[in-house]
């Protein structure tokens, strides 16, 4: 038995800790990535971070231009971006803090020190960068390490998993959706900035060394492959709708094959699509389309799963 | 980094010139040497180094911040969080002093247990004329709703916290005042051992020290107890008002030791009279609520319409019986201060009993006689508001200057039944360690035992919440006054 608000919680904690991780790996991958380049190309390298984290609009509201300092600062612990990774952390930490006598003590423990370690690093100047970085990131690990260790596999672990698979999937998406936008558009950049570029894209979701053991080449057709239809990668979008599917089964008891709720049916049919359609159909479809149809997926779903358990109406 | 200055505060031992002073001091006897309660204690913290201590000093900090168990200050606008400073020398209590508070206690809760019953029942205290008609019915908390309502196995105050000070002129335990409605504190008096026990652990092998860690397993077994429905496991759950509670650590840690749910009032429906919580497969029956939350906030119908925290037609439910409640609505007719001074009457009347922990003497300003001697002694006396808590609309009157008492005047006359006065209680003080001196110098301390009321016995664990002023002469221990608290250790024995 599990108290709709305790549930709510546990999907949010789920959905902020992951984007706080991905932010992390998305700003951290570029950074690094253009030390190594000359500096005309900053501009371009910034700006579709901030598309990616959806929050264009309130970003040049506040700044002309895109830099390495001005995306830091708003993607990193701007209060003014309520998706920045400081505050999903402190989104994290009060709703952690709201149902602490509902997960492991270890578990408040460590999302409660993360708070603390990255609230020392918000003055932080962009020589940080690496450091505040990689605090989340490694946060994001230990966050994964202690629920995996802690936490009971009962209903709230399996909307802990609907949370952080439904809000990486969608992360997946839209990062491979922003840069192939950009890369393909973006027809000055230079073949070799091109291929560091998609290499960029594999480390920020920690698929480079696996990519480089199964294809030779640095090629968009691939690396689409492998973050999109990719059965064993944990970042990979079929991977995660495999997980919110069978965690929504665990929920509700329906048989795999079938569906008792919109969800349910919403994330079988865009994972069966992501287990058969191959990436050249893909592509000659329209790539762009196709991630944006998973996208809107992805949120359909959340707020489907939202409507069926956390919010419904009580008739007195 | 090894200056000569800092080797010499590190090996500076932490009592020595430790004065105890005029005062009672509840470790160290007039001449300077450890009371026999305290000698293990004292062996082994007197000769660990400063700097030793010290490091101890900031792990058991870290080990609270880490937890989360901070409160909140929001008067900086960005709400930075603060510790409630723990002192890690423990105040320590002999077998034989202990078993003396323990009846003292179980006889007042007793008492103040059959007065509830009697006032929202026959009222047989009005009738015989042991408190005067007037004096209940105008507390701030009597609820009328609550006259005629059976409430189940007639428990009224399942939980209660009684505040007792040492008088240091007769080293005697004196009742400063009951908290009767939903006294807070005791995750304090477990998280505090659990940090010591980590903190020292050298310590507590020498010292038999009473374990304290079954508590909410004793609190669990009486909620079960009074569930309206005959059932092997009841649902019971906790109420809290919510994350911004300053005693929200405090719901969570009991719901989760006790395995309850915690629930807002935002999670709980009253359909046909009954009360059920949404869970994500739809409405659960709930037996039993231990609510956290005041009476007026309780059920926006029955009580403060603006509540938002309350649950919507609760106190019907109540009312039909379908659901038990701890503490019962109304208990705040016990705990008013006024009404505290009657408590060693309520004793006498229906026990028959001598009480065996005294009163502070207390004049009470609704009566007329006592009132004029309250204005002519204000600068000697404490002058309190009979239903506040917390420290909230009081008057030290020794330490406030001739406009604060004279403001203070005013109100009294205006409102006598609001207030009562007391004399100044020289409370005992225990050493504590103070950072600007790096030793130990002696704090004014209270103590605040919790007792459990299963209708039949008063359960109360060893010791209770010891709370510690920490600034240098001060007598208030409210941590919104820079209050700390201590583990409060009763011994197996007296030595």
């Amino acid at each position: 038995m599990m108290l709709s608000r305790i549930a709510d919680s546990i999907f949010w904690i789920g959905r902020y800790m992951e984007r706080a991780d991905n932010t992390a790996r998305i700003l951290d991958v570029n950074y690094h990535m253009l030390l190594e380049q000359p500096p005309d190309t900053y501009k371009l390298r910034w700006d579709p971070l901030i598309t990616i984290t959806g929050e264009r609009k309130r970003f040049y509201q506040k700044y002309d231009e895109a830099s390495a300092r001005t995306a830091f600062e708003f993607l990193g612990f701007s209060e003014d971006n309520p998706n920045s990774i400081s505050q999903c952390i402190i989104l994290a930490r009060e709703n952690a803090r709201a149902i602490r006598d509902r997960i492991s003590r270890e578990l408040w423990e460590d999302i409660n020190a993360l708070y603390h370690k990255i609230n020392k690093l918000r003055d932080a100047g962009e020589e940080d960068l690496a450091l505040f970085c990689d605090a989340v990131k490694k946060g994001g690990h230990r966050f994964h390490g202690v629920c995996n260790a802690t936490l009971p596999r009962d209903e709230g672990w399996h909307f802990l998993q609907t949370g952080c698979a439904l809000e990486r999937a969608e992360m997946t998406a839209r990062i491979l959706d922003v840069h192939y936008h950009q890369l393909l558009e973006g027809s000055e950049i230079l073949n070799e900035a091109r291929s560091h570029a998609w290499m960029a894209v594999l480390k920020s979701v920690a698929a480079y060394e696996f990519y480089k053991r199964q294809y030779t080449h640095i090629e968009p057709e691939k690396v689409a492959e492998l973050m999109l239809l990719d059965s064993r990668h944990p970042r990979s979008v079929r991977f995660n709708l495999g997980i919110v599917q069978s965690s929504l089964y665990a929920i509700s008891g329906s048989v795999p094959g079938t569906y008792g709720n919109e969800a349910e049916r919403l994330t079988g049919r865009a994972h069966e699509r992501l287990t058969y359609d191959s990436i050249d159909e893909i592509f000659s479809g329209g790539l762009h389309n196709y991630l944006q149809d998973l996208q809107e997926t992805c949120r359909t779903i959340g707020a489907h799963v939202a409507e069926t358990y956390l919010h419904y109406a009580v008739t007195a | 980094m090894s200056t000569a200055a800092q080797t010499h505060t590190g090996n500076q031992l932490l009592f020595s010139g430790y004065d105890p002073g005029s005062f009672y001091d509840e470790l160290i006897a007039p001449n300077g040497l450890p009371r026999p309660c305290a000698a293990a204690m004292y062996d082994n913290l007197s000769n660990m180094p400063l700097d030793v201590f010290d490091e101890r000093r900031k792990l058991a900090d870290l080990s609270y911040l880490v937890q989360g168990i901070t409160f909140t200050v929001y008067s900086d606008g960005r709400g930075t969080e603060r510790l409630f400073p723990f002192d890690l020398v423990p105040r320590i209590i002999p077998r034989s002093e202990w078993d003396v508070i323990e009846r003292g206690l179980a006889q007042r809760v007793k008492a103040i247990n059959l007065y509830l019953q009697d006032i929202y029942g026959p009222q047989r205290v009005i009738k015989d004329k042991i408190i005067p008609r007037n004096l209940v019915y105008s507390c701030k908390h009597f609820r009328r709703e609550m006259v005629g309502l059976n409430v189940p196995r007639n428990i009224y105050v399942h939980i209660s916290g009684i505040d007792l000070v040492r008088d240091s002129r007769t080293g005697q335990y004196l009742v400063l005042e009951d908290n009767a409605r939903s006294p807070s504190g005791i995750s304090y008096v477990l998280e505090n051992r659990l940090v010591m026990r980590r903190t020292f652990p050298r310590v507590f092998e020498l010292a038999e020290v009473l374990p304290v860690d079954h508590y909410p397993a004793e609190l669990v077994e009486i909620l079960r107890s009074i569930s309206p429905r005959p059932s092997d496991r009841p649902v019971i759950v906790l109420l809290t008002p919510g994350l911004y509670n300053s005693a929200y650590f405090e719901h969570c840690f009991l719901a989760q030791e006790m395995g309850i749910e915690l629930v807002e009032g935002r999670d709980l429906v009253v359909v046909d009279d009954c009360v059920y919580m949404k869970t994500i497969h739809g409405l659960t029956r709930v037996d039993v609520i231990y609510r956290r939350v005041d009476d007026d906030f309780l059920d926006p119908l029955a009580f403060r319409a603006d509540s938002l925290v309350g649950v919507p037609g609760l106190m019907n439910a109540y009312r039909a019986g379908n659901i038990a409640l701890a503490n019962a609505v109304g208990t705040g007719v016990a705990d008013d201060k006024a009404i505290y001074a009657y408590v060693p009457k309520f004793i006498k009347y229906y026990l028959g009993e001598d009480p065996i922990l005294h009163n502070v003497d207390t004049y009470l300003c609704s009566e007329p006689d006592q009132l004029s001697y309250v204005l002519e002694h204000l600068p000697e006396l404490v002058v309190k508001a009979v239903g506040e808590s917390g420290g909230y609309g009081m008057l030290m009157g020794p330490s406030s200057d001739k406009k604060t008492i004279e403001a203070f005047r005013e109100k009294l006359i205006a409102d006598p039944r609001n207030y009562i006065a007391q004399p100044v209680v020289p409370l005992s003080r225990c050493p504590a360690f103070d950072p600007a001196i790096g030793a130990m110098s002696p704090r004014h301390v209270d103590l605040r035992p919790y007792c459990l009321f299963n209708g039949e016995d008063v359960r109360i664990v060893p010791g209770g919440l010891t709370r510690v002023a920490l600034q240098r002469g001060s007598l208030v221990v409210n941590s919104s006054q820079g209050g700390g608290s201590k583990d409060t250790w009763v011994l197996r024995s007296d030595e």
